[in-house]
């Protein structure tokens, strides 16, 4: 069994962030175990620009920032095995790794899980109709006209207006592709709104809210979809039915957090966010094991993937120290109107805390105010707030000492 | 002519409509302030975008290399750049930053590429 | 009976379900010249790869008819063919729940039609063993049925398929009979796009299709009603929730089982299947309907409340050949004969449930009739045993460590959520009947069947296909011809400058 300090499972945009930051922290012995051919994830196939705004006050393209991370990890000579599958992590932090050379246990002092999310799938939200060739999850599609030189349709309706499939709208009409409209469940867009400015209305794209996919029709290939409104209820208004000749259906419908080998360390997963439960220092519930990234909760943006990773290097270096003694933990309550607050918990409050969240709905002139016990130790007001864009507020040490009880709330 | 876009200056994020002919504006609606009317002016007037897409790359680790236009071009440019990606092939290994084409139509910005691409042996 | 010309045939068996296939691997014990004649780009695809995969233990059919009698040879016997076909096999039993006093009689009714029949180890239990075997499901008495089992509905066929090529039968995919000539010496013609087969004797194993080319030969007794049934699949994370097949207490009129819970060899679970009637013009229509779904969704968190949107992973649904109406309901005996329109042609009309389990006791009556007329002679070739592709996911760590080793393809993991290597993809693309759609793939490796649908795997089994065989665009099909996948390349190129 081959012994490590950090094992790092996934080299996308949170592992790498990761390992970097741990080696600044005098961390030597990390090892970053990537499935792909290259380090990068998904950032690879995200060729458009928007990325680093907030890190680097510049705005990349996907490979672009992925490649100021692979350059620091191949210039500090981190550790990577590619084409390495991790298929069982145990909660006593051992790795089974199968790759082309064989299977290999590991056992790592602590296990940073940055794998990432898939796409949620036609199957998972029981779109009725037949299953012909031409329905894509956004990514999947992304991927073949990226990476892999093909057209997937020519003529596309697109479910869903989270970031994803806007973008794809612009990419599909750039390549000679005719994307017919974008439908959307919700009363109001998913993605930033910057991408419905320069992927919709650039390009005379329709957008209709409240409206479902309710068919799909085509034996062999998608010949038409059935689009459909929704009301307040949710329930589909029949006399609303309208059939869309079109030969790709394009799915943009959400992000699911890839915890599968969490769950088998047995790791206590939140199902509000789809990932594990961690503390200020993306600790899980099982201890030495850290999560950041998409895995954790879905970004909107991967400056704040790459911020996320950097901070929770701070807690993995602590813990190897062997400075993280568990403690009883303070669980976060939400008010109403938030979805989530990240980290669930907190227990050492010794350092700077960052709290991610994400509102229920589009609002203005809201404020989420931080309690201790009914005593207001934070207040941060917003303009605006927007379910499609991550809210991140920091509390110093001092804001956090002598918590006894932390309510978040928005008002 | 009738358009819609969504201001991005500030987080209100003000949904703004606006009819247009030509370049001319007759009516803007939906504006909570001047720098917001300012915005969908200049996407009236002088739309600059950043055009991103993909040149095919022989010999290398990736066969589509990702490119730039390295400073925001004329919208209306944007089918062109795109068609223009179609009829160029670049050979591996290829850097960020690389210059494919200078002042491509003639415009203020260069096709750059934005994906290192390693050469390997056939 | 040698038959030296290319597309001559002793037998020509139509249609390459689980049915044709068994009737082929049996002929195929014996010295004839068959070919099976499938429209399809892959056997299987009718009613054979969309069903429960169920082997029914007979209880439900009634005593005397062909359907009780196959259903119980079926069930009494796959463990065998399982064995020899290398097809996963579980017996899972069944548990028929009563929800009300009112249904007890019918338990005990199905109790005894299947001693009848002569199923073994039928046990009605009480509530406190309901519980007891079954934590998450709540009824008052049910029928426990030990024998009742499960398996892989397309792994079956493929291996029935593969077993029969290899015993020297031939499949002819992607070939569509349009027309079908009696000749005077009551030999037959089948007429394809392309190509002329000539057969003396005609096996009609095509399903829904069943009437229709009984009436290119001359026969218009048939009547098909096709009856749909859809499905929901759940995550594997589902199949804690109950460790045997879970039936309502069935009735009769509806024509079905109603809707169950079953589990799948590969551990998860399926709801379904539904019960329309739908007109015969849409006998291929595969769809789901919202209608359905929502249906199905509620009937099953009522069974068993446990059951989370969350957990759905696909829907897919299946068409019964039924005999008998709407209006008529219920089952009809299973029809397999000759006709004075077109002796030597021999009709299987009505193949529905228990079809599965039946396959292979209806092969050997298909067998039992030709051989009657002609005295066949063994095949002393034949060899029952098939092997299929090993799932590196069900080895233990020492044998997966040494697959490795031994072939480097093994570690090189290509589907994430089903634990899939590139060796077995590959050995799924090089199947012997050369079927080659993504769906061809997944049946027989397993990979996009997970909880992704193909999200990570899917592109990479297209790399594969690229970079082995070469595939352009237009090869890539998700089901069969036609079924293209992408519309072109994206572009091309000329040189650029330096």
């Amino acid at each position: 069994m081959i012994k490590k300090d950090v094992i790092v499972i996934g080299g996308g945009a949170a592992g790498l962030a990761a390992a970097v930051a741990c080696r600044e922290k005098g961390i030597e012995d990390i090892l970053i175990i990537e499935r792909e051919s290259d380090l990068g994830g998904i950032l690879k196939q995200c060729i458009h620009d928007g990325f680093g705004l907030i890190k680097f006050q510049h705005s990349y393209t996907g490979p672009e920032y992925a490649q100021k991370y692979i350059d620091q990890v191949e210039e500090r000579h981190i550790e990577y095995l590619l084409d390495s599958m991790v298929i069982d992590i145990t909660n006593k932090k051992i790795i089974t790794v199968v790759n082309k050379k064989g299977l290999k246990k590991y056992q790592a002092k602590s296990i940073i899980l940055a794998m990432g999310c898939r796409e949620r799938t036609r199957g998972a939200i029981g779109i009725p109709g037949t299953r012909p060739a031409g329905i894509y999850t956004a990514g999947v599609a992304q991927n073949l006209i990226n990476l892999h030189n093909y057209m997937i349709g020519k003529e596309i309706v697109i479910l869903g207006s989270g970031d994803i499939g806007l973008i794809m709208a612009r990419r599909l009409m750039l390549e000679g592709a005719n994307v017919k409209m974008v439908l959307e469940l919700l009363p109001y867009g998913s993605g930033l709104p910057r991408n419905f400015n320069q992927c919709l209305f650039d390009y005379d794209i329709p957008l209709y809210l409240n409206h479902a996919v309710i068919d799909i029709k085509g034996n062999k290939r998608v010949e038409a979809i059935t689009m459909a409104k929704v009301d307040r209820q949710g329930e589909v208004v029949l006399s609303s039915c309208k059939e869309v000749p079109c030969d790709t259906l394009l799915l943009s419908v959400g992000l699911i957090p890839e915890n599968e080998l969490s769950k088998m360390a047995g790791i206590e997963l939140d199902p509000l966010t789809g990932g594990p439960m961690v503390d200020e220092y993306g600790q899980t519930t099982v201890s030495g094991i850290f999560a950041c990234g998409n895995v954790l909760q879905v970004h909107d943006i991967v400056d704040n993937v790459s911020l996320e990773a950097e901070h929770i290097a701070s807690g993995v270096e602590k813990y190897i120290s062997s400075l993280l003694k568990l403690k009883n933990y303070i669980s976060i309550e939400i008010g109403e109107g938030l979805r989530y607050v990240l980290p669930q918990r907190v227990q050492y409050l010794a350092d700077d805390t960052t709290f991610s969240f994400r509102v229920k709905k589009p609002d203005n002139k809201k404020q989420i105010i931080f309690k201790n016990n009914n005593r207001i130790i934070k207040k941060r007001s917003f303009i605006r707030v927007n379910p499609a864009e991550m809210i991140r507020i920091k509390l110093t040490s001092s804001e956090l000492s002598d918590i006894k009880h932390l309510k978040v709330e928005l008002t | 002519m009738k358009k819609e876009f969504i201001c991005i200056v500030c987080p209100n994020s003000c949904s703004i409509s606006v009819d247009y002919d030509k370049q001319e504006i007759k009516h803007i609606k939906g504006a909570q302030c001047k720098k917001g009317e300012g915005f969908v002016k200049n996407e009236i007037k002088n739309p600059l975008r950043i055009f991103t897409g993909s040149v095919k790359c022989i010999n290398g680790n990736y066969q589509l290399a990702s490119v730039k236009t390295n400073k925001p071009i004329p919208k209306k440019y944007m089918k062109q750049v795109a068609q223009k990606t179609h009829e160029l092939f670049l050979e591996a290994p290829v850097e960020i930053g690389q210059v494919i084409i200078p002042g491509i139509f003639g415009l203020d910005a260069d096709l750059v590429i934005t994906k290192k691409i390693k050469k390997i042996s056939i | 009976m040698n038959k030296d010309k290319e597309n001559h045939f002793d037998v020509i068996i139509i249609g390459a379900g689980v049915v044709g296939c068994s009737i082929a691997r049996e002929l195929s014990r014996f010295k004839v010249r068959v070919a099976v004649l499938e429209k399809e780009s892959d056997v299987g695809w009718g009613s054979s790869c969309r069903n429960s995969g169920v082997i029914h233990a007979g209880f439900n059919n009634k005593t005397g008819t062909l359907m009780a009698r196959y259903c119980v040879e079926g069930n009494q016997g796959f463990q065998n063919i399982a064995r020899e076909l290398n097809v996963p096999f579980k017996k899972s039993g069944k548990l028929v729940v009563a929800k009300d006093n009112s249904e007890i009689a019918e338990l005990k009714r199905l109790k005894k039609q299947g001693e009848l029949n002569g199923v073994n180890n039928l046990d009605i239990i009480g509530e406190k063993e309901i519980r007891e075997l079954e934590p998450n499901i709540q009824g008052i008495a049910a029928l426990l049925s030990p024998e009742t089992a499960i398996t892989s509905p397309y792994i079956y066929t493929i291996a029935l398929a593969e077993n029969a090529l290899k015993n020297g039968v031939r499949f002819y995919l992607n070939t569509e009979v349009k027309n079908i000539k009696k000749k005077a010496n009551g030999k037959f013609v089948l007429k394809n796009k392309n190509t002329d087969f000539r057969a003396d004797y005609l096996i009609n194993s095509t399903g829904v299709y069943s009437g229709e080319i009984a009436r290119m030969a001359g026969i218009d007794r048939y009547r098909i009603y096709p009856c749909r049934g859809e499905y929901y699949v759940l995550d594997k994370n589902a199949s804690s929730l109950m460790n045997h097949l879970i039936y309502p207490v069935p009735h009769i009129e509806e024509g079905g089982l109603g809707i169950h819970l079953t589990p799948t060899v590969d551990g998860n679970v399926l709801i379904g299947p539904s019960n329309e009637y739908i007109d015969i013009n849409k006998r291929n229509d595969y769809a789901v309907t919202m209608e359905v779904l929502s249906k199905l969704c509620k009937e099953a968190q009522e069974f068993l409340p446990a059951i989370s949107p969350r957990d759905f992973i696909r829907n897919y649904a299946g068409i019964r050949s039924k005999q008998t109406s709407p209006l008529q309901g219920g089952y009809k005996d299973y029809t397999i004969e000759e006709s004075e329109e077109a002796p030597n042609m021999i009709n299987l009309i009505g193949i529905e449930s228990p079809g599965l389990t039946s396959a292979y006791p209806i092969a050997k009556k298909v067998v039992t009739m030709i051989d009657k007329k002609e005295k066949l002679s063994t095949n002393t070739d034949f060899n029952p045993y098939r092997e299929g592709i090993l799932r590196f996911e069900e080895q233990d760590e020492e044998t997966k460590r040494k697959l490795i080793e031994q072939d480097p393809d093994y570690g090189e993991i290509i589907c994430r959520c089903e634990q899939v290597t590139k060796k077995e993809i590959l050995q799924a693309i090089d199947n012997p009947l050369e079927a080659r759609s993504l769906i061809s793939i997944k049946y027989r490796s397993r990979a996009m069947m997970g909880r992704c649908q193909g999200g990570y795997c899917q592109t990479r089994i297209m790399e594969l296909l690229k970079e082995k065989y070469g595939y352009k665009w237009n090869d890539f099909l998700l089901r069969g011809t036609e079924s293209y996948m992408l519309t072109g390349n994206r572009s091309n190129g000329v040189k650029a400058y330096d």
